[in-house]
């Protein structure tokens, strides 16, 4: 077997870790659309904010595969978004289409953002005590 | 139902990525491509349901949330477009930033009304 291949062990601890974290997300992402009936702009926003968050902070394979590829992964989705814009067109709202492809990019590139800021902040005051004297 | 739509939606995303990693420049063409064909096929389930395939049950039916919001919504994800995008932009290629983000809106767009149609005159 060639090195690069995973073995069967780690191949399943990342399927398990994907999977707690991808049914926990889709779960939230259900139940946030049926509450709020935001056309999953809020989850979408959420999600990009804990991967920015994730970005900043130390990178630990597990975390990412957990919180990163699972959660924030099936708690957002691309493809609603897409259909739900379909859907607005087709319905004749042209404008609440644009309104929701621009609110979810702004507001989900601004979430990134922040959360890119707030992981290297709570990284930063993390290692501080840690740090050699020099 | 969603539940255990999400897992595979989620693997098959993970692996989708990986395998595309070395075949193209940049990682992120791989969620393009996941993303792109989510929304198509999406947009298929939604064409089929409003077309009265399965409206059994009144309100969302368990075949639209296996398939629907479990396995194509978490087959595609939006946080790691937005990642992707803000990192080109952080980047300073602001090229590629523009190209992925109006690429992956009117493709998905197109994609999404194709499936959307097909679904509806399929019935």
């Amino acid at each position: 077997m060639p090195e690069s291949t995973p073995s069967l062990k780690t191949e399943v601890q990342e399927l398990l870790l994907v999977a707690v974290g991808a049914v926990s997300g889709a779960l939230l992402r259900w139940q946030f659309s049926v509450v709020l009936q935001d056309r999953d702009v809020f989850v979408n926003v959420l999600g990009s904010l804990i991967l920015g968050l994730l970005l900043g902070l130390p990178y630990r394979p597990r975390l990412q595969l957990l919180a990163g590829i699972g959660l924030c992964g099936s708690l957002t989705t691309f493809s609603s978004w897409m259909v739900n814009c379909v859907d607005l067109i087709v319905s004749g709202q042209r404008l609440e289409a644009v309104g929701l492809i621009g609110m979810t990019l702004g507001l989900g590139l601004g979430g990134a953002a922040l959360g890119l800021l707030l992981g290297r902040g709570i990284s930063a005051l993390a290692l501080k005590p840690s740090e050699p004297p020099r | 139902m969603v539940g255990m739509g999400a897992i595979p939606g989620a693997w098959l995303r993970l692996r989708v990525v990986n395998h595309f990693e070395p075949l193209v420049p940049r990682k992120h063409w791989g969620t393009f491509l996941v993303n792109l064909v989510a929304a198509f096929a999406l947009g298929l389930v939604l064409g089929l349901e409003r077309a009265g395939r399965c409206q059994a049950s009144g309100g969302a039916s368990a075949l639209i949330l296996l398939v629907g919001t479990g396995f194509f919504g978490s087959l595609s994800t939006f946080s790691t477009f937005a990642v992707e995008v803000m990192n080109t932009l952080r980047e300073r290629r602001w090229v590629e930033a523009v190209s992925l983000t109006v690429g992956s809106v009117i493709v998905g767009l197109l994609v999404a009304a194709a499936g959307f149609q097909i679904g509806l005159a399929d019935a």
